[in-house]
């Protein structure tokens, strides 16, 4: 009798958890947010783990979102993900991102930097310019 | 000559004291629950998410695999819920749908049910599903890359990979306190400490836990970490930072006790635990893997068998 008590108490607790799994999954699932916290970049030679809430908010190093996000110049409500002109592994080619607003023809100097470029350029540059953070790769990359 | 001593019993009547192994599983759940409802508090839905298809289909591949041999259900035991949930509690709450149904999969089919169903596996299940899981999408597990949407206003990086990968210098903003309260990224349940550490008094007042393999396992951590720290403190980190990190106390309390996968005798029990307490900080120390806590456990494990033939204790005998 205790068995079967147990059993349809397992059959009462599968429905009820996969209820509640499906609409966690779905309609409550929580969105990323807009302005990233933290960013994980994947690269051959390891993961860097970027914190960007660090070096964009207020409480810390306070970096306005162009010093960084250097196109488009005028708009500041659109700036994009780095990776979506800096291509990894890609450099002087021309990313699709750029004919969005420019004619090919337009662009005159088609050389983008590839992303480890770019990134390393950006991070180490500035980190170099003010002394502090790091700039060796084990600093960052992590396998 | 038979010893006929050793083949006396008790005679009837005898009484049930209403124990079975249903309660021992409500009762761990029981245990379990308050960490995985901190973790459910901290990453809201998206960890209600995890709890709720772990439990919900580690129950089912438990009815399924009833249903492919043939055997009457054994879904309301609680087994098959108390796998869920630990599983659930060492994921990421940012865990694919996904990556729990597979996770549930090789717990209960590939760990339990192929060798038998419960007291038959030779491994803990969870361990042995946290090892598969890691070895097949590091990146999931990986709780830098999956928790990177959060901010709790404490360190957000993973104590033992800061620890890991640039050295002691990277965990100094790590406070006792804080590892023991929970104010560190992890899996949904095993950050924190004290609810687990709980659990698991609890546990072993009540006797459904072993206190030889929990204390063993965490003196083996001990004193392993402050062989290194005593040998180089600038390389490795001190004994209390290992025990309050990572699976350490998830595998202490509810990953090592398991029934099936762990020895009977008291010796055997004490070396079983030391082994796995040893292996964790050998592997977290000079391995490549960033917490050692559940490979540690399968080699525990594996040794158990061979542990259990230290003077092994009659069954059924009376003192």
């Amino acid at each position: 009798m205790a068995l079967k008590t147990e059993i349809k108490i397992a059959y009462g607790v599968v429905i009820y958890f996969l209820f509640v799994g499906i609409l966690s999954y779905t309609v409550f699932s929580a969105d990323s947010p807009e302005t990233p916290i933290r960013v994980m970049y994947k690269s051959a030679t390891g993961k860097v783990l970027f914190d960007h809430k660090t070096h964009s908010g207020d409480t810390g190093y306070g970096l306005a979102c162009k010093d960084c996000h250097h196109h488009p110049m005028e708009d500041d409500t659109d700036y994009r993900a780095c990776g979506q002109c800096h291509i990894p592994g890609k450099a002087e080619s021309l990313p699709k991102s750029c004919l969005e607003c420019h004619d090919a023809d337009e662009i005159e100097d088609t050389e983008m930097l590839n992303s480890g470029d770019a990134f390393h350029g950006q991070c180490i540059g500035c980190h170099q310019e003010f002394g502090r953070g790091p700039v060796d790769c084990a600093e960052c990359h992590v396998k | 000559m038979i010893d006929r001593k050793k083949l006396v019993v008790s005679h009837a009547p005898f009484w049930h004291n209403g124990s079975s192994v249903a309660e021992r599983h409500y009762n761990i759940l029981f245990a379990a629950v308050p960490a995985a409802a901190l973790g459910c508090f901290r990453y809201g839905i998206p960890a209600i998410g995890v709890v709720s298809f772990s439990i919900a289909f580690a129950i089912i591949w438990e009815w399924v695999m009833n249903l492919a041999t043939r055997q009457a259900p054994t879904i309301g035991d609680g087994s098959a819920a108390l796998t869920g949930l630990l599983l659930a509690m060492l994921l990421p709450a940012t865990s694919p749908w996904w990556l729990v149904v597979v996770g549930t999969f090789l717990a209960i089919v590939i760990g339990k049910q192929i060798f038998g169903g419960i007291g038959s596996n030779p491994v803990n299940m969870v361990a042995l599903t946290i090892a598969i899981l890691s070895l097949s999408w590091q990146g999931h597990l990986d709780f830098n890359e999956a928790l990177v949407n959060y901010d709790f206003g404490f360190p957000m990086v993973y104590p033992l990979a800061q620890l890991k990968h640039f050295g002691t210098a990277a965990i100094g903003s790590f406070s006792y306190m804080d590892l023991l309260l929970g104010r560190q990224i992890g899996g949904i349940g095993a950050p924190f400490g004290l609810a687990l550490i709980v659990g698991g008094i609890y546990l072993i007042l009540r006797g459904f836990i072993r206190w030889e393999i929990v204390i063993s396992f965490l003196a083996g951590i001990f004193v392993t970490a402050m062989v290194f720290y005593g040998a180089n403190a600038e390389k490795f980190a001190d004994p209390l930072f290992h025990l309050l990190t990572g699976y350490t106390l998830m595998g202490a309390i509810f990953l090592a006790t398991d029934d099936s996968s762990s020895p009977v005798g008291f010796i055997p029990m004490l070396i079983y635990g030391a082994v796995g307490g040893f292996m964790t900080v050998l592997i977290r120390n000079i391995g490549i893997w960033v917490d050692g806590v559940v490979l540690a456990i399968l080699i525990a494990n594996i040794v158990s068998p061979l542990l259990d033939k230290i003077r092994p204790k009659v069954m059924g005998e009376v003192s």
